[in-house]
């Protein structure tokens, strides 16, 4: 397997993935920002088992440009890929045991490695819901999984029931059960607190939360720019 | 003069702690806070070419400023204009050391900041001139996120726009992020390559990144037609 080393200080975290001799891994198409020269890039809009373009353009409809670049080293010798997200944050190795998967959400996919599938989870009207930010990747098979975390990040051991604002999960573990809805009592008053869409876990699993939302950030940002004509 | 690199490796500031008499040359905007005995005098460093150079070609400001300690020596705090880091880096006589624009931060006065074109492969990089420093003494330059230093033994790629320094000795080109039709379709994956042996900095984090994904929060204009 890869060998992974997460930068230990600071808000801006970064990954360093070791790559034995032919093997390969998997990001998102833009979190590479250094690699040794015998890394060999590759485009791909589809992964182990999970059918080819529909699986792709399904993955560009969940928010990001959901093309994954793929690694792997040439000429018989070992190399490095760096990734780092967009913003700026935590970033956690998710060893996933290839007996349950994991849902991630869109935004928060960094990498993953070989053995693992990457699919789009269709949300349908739960979703809609939502708008456009909830989107989960479903994560299957054995290996590690690469997230990051929009400011800090937070592990939960769910046992019951745990209310997380959309914004602010990163990943779970798809043996917990969850329902999309409001906060407050009534949609009227979830609108007013500024709390609108919340999920509802229950069950037994592991989940990531996020400190800050990062729908939050990009609309205090854009609500500052010029308007799209 | 003493310094210290405060609160690294998200919000570095930079302490630089000047005897009577003594410099400091900084990029205009860099002056968080001084003492008062601290005076600062601003000016095209190199003469006006020098400055049209830097700001024109290389993106950095016209004017650099130069705080010089008068009497009982004093304080200045210098920070970059994005969070990140700091690297202090010590220039040898004679030594070079190529700049990304916008990674200047402050420098002795002994070490010279002009600028040097990149050719037509600046196009396709962050712009057609980069900042070379020239000269000995203590330079100081920044990163958005953490930076990492790559000793590069041959060969090594770095993202457009991660690459924050690096040495003369080391050369580079811009190739694409794949070969297959595929990446020439869907990626615009641009990477340096750089060939050699030196060193190079990296950063973590990068400023046109942010700026794409802030680009579709903004409002949408509101028109009469609907």
């Amino acid at each position: 397997m890869p060998k992974y080393t997460v930068s230990e200080e600071g808000s801006y975290r970064s990954v360093m993935v070791e790559l034995d001799r032919g093997e390969r891994f998997t990001s998102e198409a833009g979190a590479m920002f250094r690699a040794s020269d015998n890394i060999e890039i590759d485009v791909t809009t589809r992964s182990r088992g999970t059918g080819g373009l529909l699986s792709g353009v399904r993955r560009m409809m969940s928010g990001e440009s959901f093309f994954l670049s793929t690694y792997r080293t040439r000429g018989g010798g070992p190399g490095e890929v760096g990734l780092a997200p967009t913003l700026a944050g935590d970033v956690v190795v998710i060893e996933c045991s290839g007996i349950g998967g994991w849902l991630c959400a869109g935004g928060s996919y960094l990498g993953s490695s070989d053995g693992l599938s990457i699919d789009t989870e269709f949300q349908g009207f739960r979703g809609m819901l939502s708008g456009e930010s909830l989107f989960f990747l479903d994560i299957e098979g054995k290996g590690q999984l690469l997230v990051s975390a929009f400011g800090s990040v937070k592990e939960v051991e769910v046992d019951g029931a745990l209310t997380v604002d959309t914004g602010h999960v990163v990943a779970f573990e798809d043996t917990l059960e969850y329902t999309v809805g409001k906060a407050g009592g009534s949609w009227v008053q979830s609108f007013l607190s500024s709390e609108g869409v919340v999920m509802h876990f229950s069950g037994q699993g592991k989940a990531y939360l996020q400190s800050h939302n990062p729908d939050q950030f990009g609309q205090t940002l854009g609500g500052l720019m010029p308007p799209r004509s | 003069m003493e310094y210290t690199i405060q609160s690294q490796p998200s919000y570095s500031l930079l302490e630089a702690t000047l005897g009577n008499g003594e410099t400091i040359v900084a990029e205009s905007g860099a002056m968080t806070w001084m003492s008062g005995n601290i005076s600062m005098t601003t000016s095209t460093r190199g003469g006006v070419m020098s400055g049209l150079g830097r700001s024109v070609l290389g993106g950095e400001s016209f004017f650099q400023n130069t705080f010089q300690a008068e009497g009982a020596g004093g304080m200045v705090g210098l920070a970059p204009g994005q969070p990140g880091d700091i690297v202090a880096h010590e220039m040898a006589v004679g030594s070079e050391l190529f700049l990304e624009k916008s990674a200047y931060l402050a420098s002795e006065e002994s070490v010279n900041i002009n600028t040097d074109f990149q050719g037509l492969r600046g196009l396709f990089n962050e712009g057609l001139f980069i900042l070379r420093a020239s000269g000995s003494g203590l330079l100081f330059f920044n990163s958005y996120g953490d930076v990492e230093e790559v000793d590069v033994n041959g060969s090594y790629r770095v993202d457009n726009g991660h690459a924050v320094a690096w040495e003369p000795s080391l050369e580079y080109e811009i190739i694409r992020g794949g070969r297959s039709i595929r990446s020439f379709l869907f990626s615009d994956q641009l990477i340096l390559r750089f060939t050699g042996y030196g060193k190079l900095w990296v950063q973590s984090r990068n400023p046109r990144s942010l700026a794409s994904w802030v680009f579709p929060f903004r409002p949408q204009a509101s028109s009469s037609n609907d």
